[in-house]
C-alpha cells in the first residue's frame, strides 16, 4: 500500500467543505433511506450528475456518505412504523418494531445507530488494509458457489417460523414462488406474466416488501385508532445514547454481524438485503434465549443493522480490487471515477490511488458523521410516535403510493404493492409472519439463476456442487443448518449426552 | 410532502448544472423535448444521456427532460414510444439496437415494432468482443474455435443474457463456424466478464467498453473482435472477418422518434446529430469517458435498424426450430 495516496485521500476528504459536503450527503441519504421505496441507488444515479463539476474529493465524498446514510435510514422506519424504509432493513423490522411498541423507541434507536455505525467501519477499515486481499475471494465465487450461498440462505426460513413451523415454511414458499414471476434467464420465456409486459422484468422486490410489511400495518393502526378514544402517547424517556452496558453485551454480536456483512456484500450478486436475514439468523443462532426474539431483542435489532452497513464496505471491495461493481449502488459509484478520468479496471488502487483512496476515507468519516448526524436527529424521529395512529396510518398509505410509483415510474406497481398490501394483511390475521416470504422473494431469483447457470456449466451434472470446496463447505453448514432445527439433533445429542 | 419533491428537483438541478445556458432557439416544434429512457438512472443509457443532451440543448436551444421507464428490457418505454407518444417531436428515446429489434421478435407479447418509429441517429457503438481468462489455454480465436470442434456444446461461452448483443452473437459464430457451444447467460455484461475472470467459462463474449480496463490490466485476454476493422485501441487483436468469419456485431444506443412526426422536427433533429459528430469537445469529453462514437443518421439509421431487424429474425428462426 502507498502511503503517500493513502495520505493523499484523507487530506482530499478532511476540508470544511467536504465534510460539510458529507453531513449533507448523510442527511439526505437518511431520508432517501427512510422513505419506502426510495432507494440509495435511485439517489445516487440523481446526484452523481452533479458532482460532475466538483473535484474528486468533493463528490466522491458526498457519493460514499450517502450510500452510507442511506444504509441506515431503512431502520428508523422499520423501528417506529413497522415499515422499512429499504429492503436492506426487513429483518430490523422484527425487533426493532416491538421494541418501539414497548415504549422504547429512543433506545431501539440508539442501539439500531450505534449497530450501524459499529458495522460501517468495520466494513471501511476492511475495505482499506484488506481490499486487495479480500478482492481474490471475489473470483471465486461463480454461479455454483452463488447458489450454495442461495441454499444456506433459504435455511434461514426455517428459523424465522415463528410458533407454527408449516405456516412459515408455507409463507417462504409463496415467496420463491411469486419470485418466479418473469423471463427465464436461460431461456427468455415469459413464464407466470399472463402475455403482460409490465411483468416481463418480474415482480420488483421492493414493491412486493413495500406492500407485505407497510400496508398491512396501516391497516391495523386504522383498526386501532377507531377501537381506543383514549391513547397513551408514548412516552419517550428512555435514552437514544447506549448504556455501556448494553454495548458491552452486543459487541461479540455487532462484529460477527459486521464481518456476515462485508462478506455478503463482496459476493456479487448478494447484498445488504441478504446480510440482514443471514446476520439475524445467526445471532438467534447463538443466543441462549431464543424465545425473545421476534419480541423485541435488542441482540435481534443490532445484528441485522450492522450487517446492512458493513456491506457498503463490502460491496465497495470488488469495485476497488478489481473494478467489478458488486451491487447497483456501487455501479453508480465506479461511474463517478470513471468521470474523473478512471476506467474501471483492477489499477484502481495503483494508478489511480488517490482517487480511490479519497473514496475509501470518504466511506470511513461518512460513518463518523452517521453517528454525530444520527444522534442529533432521531429523537426528532422519535416523535412519530407522539402521532394518532389514524394520521400515522394516512401517511403510511402515501408514503406507500409514492415509493411504490417511484420505482419504475410506474402506476402497475402502484396496483401490485396494494395487492401484495391486502395478501399482507391477510397473512397477519391468518397468523402467518411475513418475514420468510421476503427471505423466498430475495434469494428466489439468485438460487433459481446460479442453479441454471451452474447446470449448463457443469454438463448437467450436480457433482459441480461437490467439487467446488467452497460450495460444498456452504450446503453441509446448509444441511446441518436444517437438522438442528428439526428434533433429529437433540435426539443424536441428548443420546451421546446420557452416558456421561 | 415538501421533502418528498427532493429527488425530482435534484434532478432538475442536475440538468441545470451541467448544462450552460444558450440563447439560439432553433428547434421550432417545441421548446422542452422529452427522452424516453428505458432503463434505470445511472446505467449505460443515462450515460449517453449525460454525454450527448447537454450539447444538444446548446445546438437545438430546447431543455431536454429524462423520464426513466426501466421494465421488460426498455419494452415498456418503446412501447410508450411507438405507440401512445404524441407525434409531433415533442418525446424522443434512447433506442438501443439491437435490443430493440430482439424485444419483439422473441417475445410476441411486446406489440411495438421500428415501422412505428421515426429513427434519428446512432450515437454510440460498443464492438463486440471475445475475452478469456489471461491463464487460458487458448491463446487465439482458432484455438478456441478448435476446443469447440473437439468437444462439441461442452466449450461454455457467457453473454449478457437472452436478447442481448451478446447472446446473439454467439448464434452467429456458432452459424458461420457450423460449431457448438454451451451459452450461459449471465445478468448483464459486468458479471459475464466477472465469470470469465474467475475461470468459471471458458470465454465470454462482451462488449470493449466493458472490458477493456480489464483488459488493460491483464486480468482479462481478448481474442478476436466483431467490427469491421481492428480497433484502435486494440491493435493486435484480429477481427474476426480477417479469421474468414463475417460476423460483425455489438452494442449500439441512438435516438429515435415515433413514426409521423413533421419533417421539420426530423430534420433539424438530424441536423442536430451531424453537428455533434463534428463537435470536438463533445469528442474529446465521450474518449474521456470511453465512449465509441458511431454517428448514423436519417434514413441511414434505419437502414441499419431493419437489417439487423431481417439478420436476427432469420436467426431467432433456426434457434426456434431448433428447440
Amino acid at each position: 500500500m502507498d502511503s503517500s495516496m493513502l495520505l493523499a485521500g484523507i487530506l482530499n476528504v478532511l476540508t470544511w467543505w467536504n465534510l460539510l459536503l458529507i453531513v449533507g450527503g448523510t442527511l439526505l441519504g437518511m431520508f432517501v433511506g427512510a422513505m419506502p421505496g426510495l432507494s440509495a441507488t435511485m439517489a445516487l444515479a440523481l446526484l452523481l450528475p452533479i458532482t460532475f463539476s466538483m473535484d474528486p474529493g468533493a463528490g466522491l465524498s458526498m457519493l460514499a456518505s450517502l450510500y452510507v446514510g442511506a444504509s441506515y435510514g431503512g431502520s428508523i422506519a422499520a423501528i417506529l412504523l413497522n415499515t422499512p424504509g429499504t429492503p436492506a432493513a426487513a429483518a430490523t423490522v422484527l425487533d426493532g418494531y416491538p421494541l418501539s411498541q414497548q415504549g422504547k423507541a429512543g433506545k431501539a434507536l440508539g442501539i439500531s445507530l450505534f449497530a450501524s455505525f459499529c458495522g460501517g467501519l468495520m466494513s471501511g477499515i476492511a475495505l482499506l488494509v484488506a481490499a486487495p486481499l479480500l478482492g481474490i475471494l471475489v473470483l471465486k465465487f461463480g454461479p455454483i458457489e452463488l447458489f450454495a450461498v442461495a441454499v444456506l440462505g433459504i435455511t434461514i426460513i426455517g428459523s424465522l417460523s415463528q410458533g407454527s413451523v408449516v405456516s412459515g415454511l408455507l409463507s417462504g414458499g409463496i415467496g420463491l414462488l411469486v419470485s418466479t414471476v418473469g423471463m427465464d434467464l436461460i431461456t427468455g420465456t415469459p413464464r407466470m406474466t399472463f402475455g403482460h409486459m409490465n411483468l416481463f422484468s418480474g415482480i420488483s422486490f421492493t414493491v412486493a416488501l413495500i406492500g407485505l410489511f407497510s400496508i398491512p400495518q396501516a391497516l391495523l393502526l386504522i383498526e386501532k385508532s377507531g377501537l381506543s378514544v383514549k391513547r397513551v402517547a408514548n412516552k419517550i424517556t428512555d435514552r437514544l445514547l447506549p448504556k455501556l452496558k448494553d454495548i458491552k453485551g452486543l459487541m461479540p454480536n455487532i462484529c460477527r454481524s459486521g464481518v456476515i456483512g462485508i462478506i455478503t456484500g463482496l459476493i456479487p450478486g448478494t447484498g445488504g438485503d441478504t446480510a440482514s436475514w443471514f446476520a439475524y439468523n445467526e445471532a438467534k443462532r447463538f443466543s441462549k434465549d431464543k424465545s425473545r426474539f421476534g419480541k423485541g431483542d435488542v441482540a435481534g435489532l443490532a445484528a441485522p443493522e450492522a450487517a446492512n452497513n458493513s456491506v457498503v464496505g463490502g460491496s465497495l471491495i470488488p469495485t476497488i480490487a478489481l473494478g467489478i461493481p458488486g451491487s447497483s449502488s456501487t455501479a453508480i459509484l465506479l461511474g463517478a471515477l470513471m468521470v474523473h478520468g478512471i476506467l474501471p479496471g483492477p489499477n484502481l488502487l495503483t494508478e489511480h490511488g488517490e482517487v480511490t483512496y479519497t473514496l475509501i476515507w470518504a466511506v470511513i468519516v461518512a460513518n463518523f458523521a452517521l453517528l454525530a448526524v444520527g444522534l442529533m436527529f432521531t429523537r426528532l424521529c422519535v416523535s412519530v410516535t407522539k402521532v394518532p395512529d389514524g394520521f400515522v396510518a394516512c401517511a403510511i398509505i402515501v408514503l406507500c403510493v409514492v415509493g411504490s410509483f417511484a420505482i419504475n415510474n410506474s402506476f402497475f406497481d402502484v396496483g401490485l404493492m396494494f395487492a401484495f398490501g391486502l395478501f399482507g394483511y391477510w397473512m397477519i390475521k391468518a397468523g402467518m409472519s411475513p418475514a420468510p416470504m421476503v427471505v423466498g422473494l430475495i434469494l428466489g431469483p439468485v438460487m433459481e439463476t446460479s442453479f441454471q447457470q451452474s447446470m449448463l456449466i457443469g454438463g448437467g451434472t450436480f457433482m459441480v456442487f461437490v467439487q467446488s470446496p467452497i460450495a460444498l463447505c456452504l450446503l453441509l453448514l446448509a444441511a446441518f443448518s436444517v437438522i438442528q432445527s428439526t428434533p433429529l439433533l437433540g435426539a443424536v445429542v441428548s443420546k451421546f449426552k446420557k452416558p456421561a | 410532502m415538501k421533502k418528498l419533491l427532493l429527488p425530482a428537483s435534484l434532478s432538475l438541478l442536475a440538468l441545470t448544472a451541467a448544462i450552460p445556458l444558450s440563447a439560439s432557439a432553433e428547434y421550432s416544434v417545441t421548446d422542452e423535448v422529452k427522452v424516453l429512457q428505458g432503463f434505470q438512472a445511472g446505467g449505460g443509457s443515462d450515460a449517453l444521456a449525460q454525454l450527448a443532451q447537454p450539447f444538444l440543448r446548446d445546438i437545438l436551444g430546447v431543455n431536454f427532460v429524462n423520464e426513466y421507464i426501466p421494465g421488460a428490457a426498455g419494452a415498456i418505454a418503446w412501447t410508450r414510444l411507438g405507440n401512445q407518444s404524441p407525434k409531433d417531436g415533442s418525446v424522443i428515446s434512447i433506442t438501443n439496437t439491437p435490443m430493440l429489434m430482439t424485444n419483439y421478435i422473441i417475445n410476441d407479447a411486446i406489440n411495438y415494432n421500428i415501422d412505428q418509429l421515426t429513427p434519428i441517429a446512432n450515437v454510440v457503438t460498443d464492438p463486440g468482443v471475445i475475452v478469456v481468462h489471461p491463464d487460458s489455454p487458448y491463446q487465439t480465436i482458432e484455438d478456441l474455435l478448435q476446443a469447440a470442434e473437439e468437444n462439441p456444446g461442452r466449450i461454455t461461452i457467457g453473454n449478457s443474457g437472452v436478447g442481448g448483443d451478446d447472446y446473439f452473437s454467439t448464434i452467429m459464430v456458432e452459424n458461420a463456424t457450423g460449431l457448438k457451444f454451451e451459452k450461459v447467460p449471465f445478468s448483464g455484461d459486468g458479471p459475464s466478464a466477472t465469470a470469465a475472470m474467475g475461470g468459471q467459462i471458458d470465454a465470454s463474449f462482451n462488449n470493449v467498453g466493458i472490458v477493456y480496463g480489464h483488459i488493460t490490466a491483464d486480468s482479462l485476454r481478448p481474442l478476436a473482435v466483431f467490427s469491421e476493422e481492428r480497433l484502435p485501441m486494440l491493435p493486435d487483436t484480429p477481427t474476426l472477418k480477417e479469421v474468414g468469419y463475417d460476423v460483425v456485431n455489438g452494442s449500439s444506443r441512438g435516438y429515435s422518434a415515433p413514426a409521423g412526426i413533421p419533417d421539420e422536427a426530423r430534420d433539424e433533429l438530424i441536423a442536430a446529430f451531424e453537428e455533434l459528430a463534428t463537435n470536438e469537445e463533445f469528442l474529446a469529453l465521450a474518449e474521456e469517458r470511453a465512449f465509441y462514437i458511431d454517428i448514423i443518421t436519417g434514413d441511414d439509421y434505419m437502414d441499419m435498424m431493419k437489417r439487423m431487424e431481417e439478420t436476427f429474425i432469420e436467426i431467432w428462426e433456426n434457434v426456434e426450430d431448433d428447440a
